[in-house]
């Protein structure tokens, strides 16, 4: 946060936001007015319901996933910091292998090999999580999941062994030190990265309409192959988007202020 | 205090930081451990404390065995107060809760009664316009002596201190050896590492030189002072109280 001798003068500050408006009107304007097609927003109107259930379902991916990849990195980060070799070389080889892939290798990979083999789909119809939404939540909250656990794994390491011998000395036990101590502070310095993840998975989660879940950006194309209509499709896309990943950035810096302190 | 060790080893790696230590005193009120900078002082202070086991040796205090078990140490930790060098403070919390939370977490006190004891002691140290500041609004002598507050907080059989103001200027390092004074003189049992000389002959009724991991010597302050018995203490006493 800029100190308040540290601000700009109030008349340039204006100016320059001035400027810059002005920039991204002309920007605006120059796009759209070299766009030759006519409006046609009663066609996307049309499409609006199938466009309204893809957003709905990809917010429930999104939901799903975000839960799923938060149990994913718990799983990780603790396989990683465990006394048991097998499990932490386990964990580590687990993490660089889902790093190392495309999302999308891991989406076609880990559909047609693990979750469409027919004994799998069977057992997991049994417990009523076969549908395709499931599936692809579960691949995505994989992917999120290995890296949020190197985030996490991150914060938890920057934190100096001199808290820790602190909180222990304190008369904390192991998992005191870690509930009053550790996590605190880590989660604090890693907030603004673990923000950027979430906000990376809810984008990424058009990618599942490969393995055929209808979401948001699947339903847009298909308004848009359906009626050749381009812009209409997009412009309601972007704003589906932003409506989800906004009021997350948002969240995140709310929460960043509630646990400011200085260090 | 009575503290029984025998043939303590702790080791780094291939470096023994406790080398066969024995130390053996009894109804010693503030005992002060001296010497040179790697010697072991803090190393000691650890195993003392419970923060870690010995790899060989006895430990017995005030009747109680330190075995390597981490369940009895963190009750033998629970039980004494510690102030380190530096960084003792939780970053996040504010000086009173830095105080309140292992009351309320440890010692099983309501909300309530951590926050009168935090304020009491808060009081007792001049600290009182300052329990809302987070550690890093505080200069480096007000941590300490929150430090010190929240050691003490839990009524603690012995504190344990390691160069508690070796890190301050001489101004601050004066205001928390006052306090650690005041905290003597009213009774406490207290075991620490300084290297400040004046204040161990003061303060302390015993003291110990400990070297390359072992004890060189140890015996009543105005003693050790006064007539140091092996070459080695003589010779770090004059070292470092040329000056003084
Ligand atoms: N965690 C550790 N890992 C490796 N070596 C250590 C560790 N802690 C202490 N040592 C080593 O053990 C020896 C004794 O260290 P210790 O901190 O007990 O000495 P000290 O007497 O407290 O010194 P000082 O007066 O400088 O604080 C030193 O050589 C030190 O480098
Ligand atoms: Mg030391």
């Amino acid at each position: 946060m800029a100190r308040r001798s540290e601000r700009a003068p109030l008349g340039l500050d204006l100016l320059l936001g001035l400027v810059l408006a002005a920039m991204v009107c002309a920007l605006f304007w120059w796009v759209f007015s070299n766009l030759d097609t006519a409006w046609g927003w009663s066609r996307a109107w049309d499409f609006r319901q199938s466009l309204w259930r893809g957003w709905l379902v990809t917010l429930e991916l999104s939901a799903g996933a975000l839960a799923g990849s938060c149990v994913v990195a718990g799983l990780l980060v603790a396989g990683q910091r465990t006394r048991y070799r097998s499990l932490r070389w386990f964990s580590r080889a687990f993490v660089e292998l889902v790093r190392g892939m495309p999302l999308l290798t891991l989406v076609l990979i880990g559909y047609y090999v693990v979750f469409a083999q027919s004994q799998v789909a069977g057992l997991l119809d049994r417990f009523g999580v076969g549908s395709k939404l499931w599936t692809g939540a579960a691949l995505l909250s994989v992917f999120t999941g290995a890296y949020l656990s190197e985030i996490l794994r991150g914060g938890l390491e920057s934190i100096p062994q001199g808290q820790i011998d602190s909180a222990r000395a304190v008369g904390f036990d192991r998992f005191q030190v870690f509930r009053w101590v550790v996590m605190p502070q880590a989660l604090r310095r890693v907030l603004p990265a673990l923000a950027g993840q979430f906000v990376s998975l809810v984008k990424d989660s058009s990618l599942l309409s490969v393995i055929g879940v209808q979401e948001f950006t699947a339903q847009a194309r298909a308004f848009n192959s359906a009626t050749y209509g381009g812009i209409e499709a997009f412009l309601p896309l972007a704003a589906g988007y932003l409506l989800l990943t906004l009021p997350l950035a948002g969240v995140a810096h709310a929460m960043e202020r509630h646990f400011r302190y200085q260090m | 205090m009575d503290i029984d060790a025998q043939r303590l080893t702790r080791r780094y790696g291939a470096l023994a930081a406790l080398d066969g230590l024995s130390l053996e005193v009894e109804r010693v009120k503030v005992l002060a451990l001296i010497g040179p900078s790697g010697g072991g002082k803090s190393t000691l202070l650890r195993v003392l404390g419970g923060l870690e086991g010995a790899d060989e040796g006895e430990v017995s205090i005030n009747g109680t065995v330190l075995s390597a078990d981490e369940r009895q140490l963190l009750a033998w930790r629970r039980r004494n107060g510690f102030l380190f060098q530096q960084f003792n403070l939780f970053p996040h919390l504010t000086a009173r809760r830095n105080i309140t939370l292992p009351l309320e977490k440890v010692h099983g006190r309501t909300a309530a009664e951590a926050e009168r004891v935090a304020d009491e002691s808060l009081e007792r140290f001049g600290l009182t316009a300052h329990g809302h500041k987070l550690p890093a609004q505080l200069s480096g002598g007000q941590q300490q002596r929150v430090g010190l507050a929240r050691a003490i907080a839990s009524g603690p059989e012995i504190l344990i201190l390691d160069e508690p103001t070796s890190a301050l200027d001489p101004e601050m390092t004066a205001e928390v050896l006052e306090l650690i004074g005041e905290l003597a003189a009213g009774g406490q049992d207290i075991i620490l590492s300084t290297h400040e000389m004046g204040f161990a002959r003061a303060v302390a009724g015993h003291v110990a030189f400990i070297a390359a991991g072992k004890v060189a010597e140890h015996g009543p302050s105005g003693e050790l002072f006064a007539a140091p018995k092996e070459e080695m203490t003589r010779r770090f006493l004059s070292k470092v109280m040329r000056f003084a």
